[in-house]
């Protein structure tokens, strides 16, 4: 097998490379928080974002070839190392790159890719590629850590649907699209009094019984009592940076609010896109990344403006990658391996793994070298402090890209 | 594709407690009939039903109202089809790209591809929309509320979704396969749904030919729709496979039998050898015991209870064997029996997003279903047509977190809030003494099934409760009060519950 000549060789396949070597990048290595005060933030590139025009391999020739309208020009690459860049719209997230904020994994994937959204989506959400998990893994890491039965607020998804990442067996996960809007809309339970009407959807004194009722009862509980106090509890906050007005810096606003609130929040969830770019990629593309990097960059500004900045350890995550080759529509069509960046918290800065061969194509994808699993496996055993292999499954070392 | 694991065994979390009795489970219940009972029936066969459902239902009895239910009313009166957009790619599209291409010649302008593509979204955006629209308008008005919740299980067992390129139309004529086979012969509709044309793509059947055999279907055939997992072998999968192929659609998109694509030689499954079609091998499944187990367990935690014991599914399993899987008689002996009418099984189950929304319309006389219902659906984790994967939903505490909990008091009151002054509101309306109306709300949309104390808190409510300068329920607020009242009888926990 040919390996691409920025490597540095290892013998697992992975390998610390990029502008960070040695001595410099010890010394920019982000110092950690301590375990219980930890927080991650997943960021759910939605439709499938294209890597190859993220993370873009400007050095191999090939991939000129295969993107005859697409490809991102050699000099307009925000370079990395001789072969490796990131799209220019990523312009702040390269600040923070090099300041090594920044690990960038590449070509993450899993076997056997499936090109459908749903279901790959779901095998990235369960870490199950092989079977149909009912529990997300963030959900099974939940589960296991005896977060406090009595915190509304132990995970958080900024999203209008519950994420299958965080459907836990256990946990109840508070789902809110936006501040605005998470909680009942007729006021007709507040005109009956608090506390009768907290009494009434948790009726479990009733003439039958169920095997579901005390959950219903307490999950009602929770929405109520949890959609009328985030508010006030987060209401202190004075954001300390300035947020673009789009969905995903909106959405971070609301997550540094969170954190920085200190509700014993372990984990968030934000999305954004669609990234789902059959058609004329290129606008809708760069525009995303430029949302994602300007939000990213306010969202670690504000962090670092209250201290929270190495509690907070963000990962990102997507459908699968795109297609190698461009198709008729200046587009591409689904495909499989993509980088996944991992950003903040204890991250030491760099390129990591291989970034999958241009010359050696499984039915016109490429073929993933890092698997996802192994991503999850770094997180959860260098960051959370859990034991990976009961939530993701055995056999996958973590990287080295956490101290 | 989907490699294979073991699945996780059930911890039984959402059985029922107490004990089976067997011995009785499934003859003929014989204790007492009254609205409670009618309506617990009218949640497990259809959606819930109307108040004058229910009260139909408690004074013709048990045996008349099962025998109307498993006997199909005529629905002719309900709209056949739903206006469906085309949603095929344009097929001249991209073959002129390709022409151009070879010409040397510039493609279509951006624009023109982009607004190509955009009127493609907008077919499948009003198409999705139609198709739910439809079933769900089927399901409220229905007069045989059974044979829609049968589609409905079935569109959840052997599912398809509005994906992959599959038309509109090659789901809707699978959902009218489902309903045309609701209470027929499992066997027949599972041969049937091997060579529908919307399975054929979602499982990519389709694909699968003598040259380059595709597993999906056969695999998913025996894990999810018919056997289980444990109950065949790997090559089992791959011998099925073989018997599959040739079975793909025509341009046309109607099922064609390719025999240039089959792959004729011998096939040893399960046990047996020949030269073996998908029609034997669906036979050759019905054989098996383990298949007469999985329906009956699903049917079991569809209609009774979570998590059935093995012993109750085994005894189901006899029945519909006995009946040599024509569900009718099985679904009438279960809607009969003393297990159906059991404490145990008494809102045993958390209601779908589906049935709260459709049984929230029967109760309150809402005809049409709306883009209100729709969002709130995709909230609450239910879009009919598209199931999440292969599996169907997972139902039971999957249905339940706060976000889907807001969801469905959100849409109760947004129902409340617009319905006009239908047969419920008068229903209600008993007399101006809030301890009555409180009553008789409780008993029309609960059966009663509250506490005391919260009948007390909504009498409290009706009363004006301190927070209204009238402490008196009268002619002038009597309709928000008791708007507000049913709203807040839907927010209990025993509302959820089927």
């Amino acid at each position: 097998m040919k390996r691409n000549a920025f490597l540095l060789g290892a013998a697992s396949g992975l390998a610390v490379v990029g502008h960070t070597g040695g001595f410099f990048s010890r010394a920019l290595a982000q110092t950690a928080a301590p375990a219980g005060d930890r927080v991650l933030v997943v960021v759910y590139f939605q439709g499938g974002n294209d890597g190859l025009n993220t993370v873009v391999p400007f050095g191999l020739p090939a991939y000129y070839t295969y993107r005859p309208t697409l490809a991102i020009a050699q000099n307009d690459v925000l370079r990395i190392n001789d072969t490796i860049g990131l799209n220019p719209q990523l312009k702040p997230f390269k600040d923070m790159y090099d300041k090594g904020q920044v690990a960038i994994v590449q070509g993450v994937g899993y076997p056997n890719p499936d090109y459908s959204h749903f279901r790959s989506t779901e095998i990235w959400e369960t870490a199950a590629p092989d079977k149909y998990a009912s529990t997300g893994w963030l959900g099974r890491y939940l589960d296991g850590v005896n977060v406090p039965s009595g915190n509304l607020f132990n995970a958080v998804a900024i999203a209008d649907v519950l994420p299958e990442v965080l459907v836990a067996d256990r946990v109840d996960v508070a789902a809110i699209a936006q501040l605005n809007g998470y909680g009942l809309t007729s006021d007709r339970s507040k005109t009956l009094g608090r506390d009768e009407f907290h009494a009434f959807v948790a009726d479990n004194n009733v003439p039958f019984r169920s095997p579901y009722l005390a959950q219903v009862a307490s999950i009602e509980d929770h929405a109520q009592r949890g959609s009328e106090e985030l508010p006030k509890l987060i209401a202190g906050y004075q954001p300390a940076a300035s947020y673009p007005e789009t969905p995903i810096g909106r959405s971070l606003a609301l997550a540094a609010q969170v954190i920085g609130s200190k509700l014993g929040t372990r984990v968030l969830y934000v999305q954004l896109g669609s990234f789902d770019t059959h058609t004329t990629q290129r606008a809708t593309q760069d525009r995303l990344l430029a949302e994602f990097a300007n939000g990213i960059s306010a969202f670690y500004t504000d962090l670092a403006a209250h201290g929270d900045e190495r509690r907070v350890l963000t990962m990102t995550f997507s459908d699968f990658g795109r297609r190698v080759a461009e198709n008729g529509s200046r587009g591409t069509d689904h495909g499989s391996a993509a980088p996944v960046f991992v950003i903040g918290g204890g991250v030491k800065g760099g390129l990591y793994g291989e970034h999958p061969s241009l010359d050696a194509l499984d039915a016109g994808n490429l073929r993933f070298t890092t698997d996802f699993r192994s991503v999850y496996a770094t997180v959860l055993e260098k960051w959370l402090q859990r034991p990976a292999p009961a939530i993701v499954g055995p056999g996958f070392a973590p990287l080295p890209l956490l101290t | 594709m989907i490699a294979h694991m073991a699945a996780p065994t059930s911890a039984a979390r959402y059985r029922p407690s107490g004990p089976l009795d067997l011995a009785t489970a499934l003859e003929p219940y014989g204790g007492p009939w009254g609205t409670r009972q009618a309506a617990h029936l009218y949640r497990r066969a259809g959606f819930g039903g109307s108040p004058d459902d229910v009260a139909r239902a408690t004074s013709a009895g048990m045996r008349a109202s099962v025998d109307g239910l498993v006997r199909f009313a005529a629905s002719s009166a309900l709209p056949a089809q739903p206006p469906l957009a085309d949603d095929r790619p344009n097929p001249g599209r991209s073959s002129a790209l390709a022409a151009a291409a070879r010409a040397g010649v510039t493609p279509q302008s951006d624009a023109a591809i982009v607004e190509a593509r955009q009127a493609i979204a907008r077919a499948h955006r009003d198409n999705l929309i139609a198709m739910e629209m439809w079933f769900l308008d089927r399901m409220i008005n229905t007069p045989a509320p059974l044979q829609e919740k049968m589609t409905l299980f079935w569109h959840g067992h052997f599912t398809s979704a509005y994906q992959k390129g599959i038309p509109a139309q090659a789901l809707v004529n699978q959902n009218e396969l489902f309903r045309a086979n609701a209470l027929g012969n499992v066997r027949e509709l599972t041969l049937a749904v091997s060579q529908d044309p919307a399975m054929l793509r979602y499982l990519d059947n389709a694909q699968n030919v003598k040259a380059h055999p595709n597993e999906n279907y056969a695999r998913e055939l025996m894990e999810l729709f018919t056997l289980g997992i444990g109950n065949y072998t790997e090559t089992d999968v791959r011998e099925s496979a073989r018997a599959f192929t040739g079975w793909g659609i025509d341009r046309d998109d109607h099922f064609r039998d390719f025999p240039v694509r089959h792959d004729d030689g011998s096939k040893t499954f399960l046990g047996k050898t020949g030269n073996f079609t998908g029609r034997d091998i669906v036979e050759i499944i019905f054989t098996q015991p383990a298949a007469a187990r999985l329906f009956a367990k699903d049917l079991l935690n569809f209609f009774v209870y979570s998590d059935p014991e093995p012993a109750l599914v085994d005894a189901v399993a006899t029945v519909i064997r006995a009946n040599d899987y024509n569900l009718q008689p099985v679904m009438s002996t279960v809607l009969r029996s003393n297990l159906f009418y059991s404490d145990r099984a008494y809102r045993a189950l958390v209601k779908s997003p589906v049935q709260f929304v459709v049984g929230s319309y029967q109760l309150f006389g809402v005809k049409q279903s709306d883009l209100v219902a729709l969002g709130a659906l995709r909230r609450m984790g239910q879009i009919l047509f598209l199931p999440p994967n292969v599996k169907g939903w997972d139902g039971g505490a999957a249905w339940l977190n706060s976000q889907t909990v807001l969801t469905r008091e959100n849409f109760a009151s947004s129902l409340i809030a617009k319905m006009g002054n239908a047969a419920w509101m008068q229903r209600a309306t008993v007399s101006m003494d809030p301890a009555k109306v409180s009553r008789a709300l409780v008993a029309m949309i609960l059966q009663g099934d509250v506490s005391p104390a919260s009948t007390a808190n909504l009498t409290a409510y009706l009363s004006g409760n301190n927070v209204s300068a009238s402490t008196v329920l009268s002619v002038e607020n009597a309709d928000e009060r008791i708007r507000g009242a049913a709203y807040l009888t839907m927010a209990m926990p025993a509302y959820q519950l089927a």
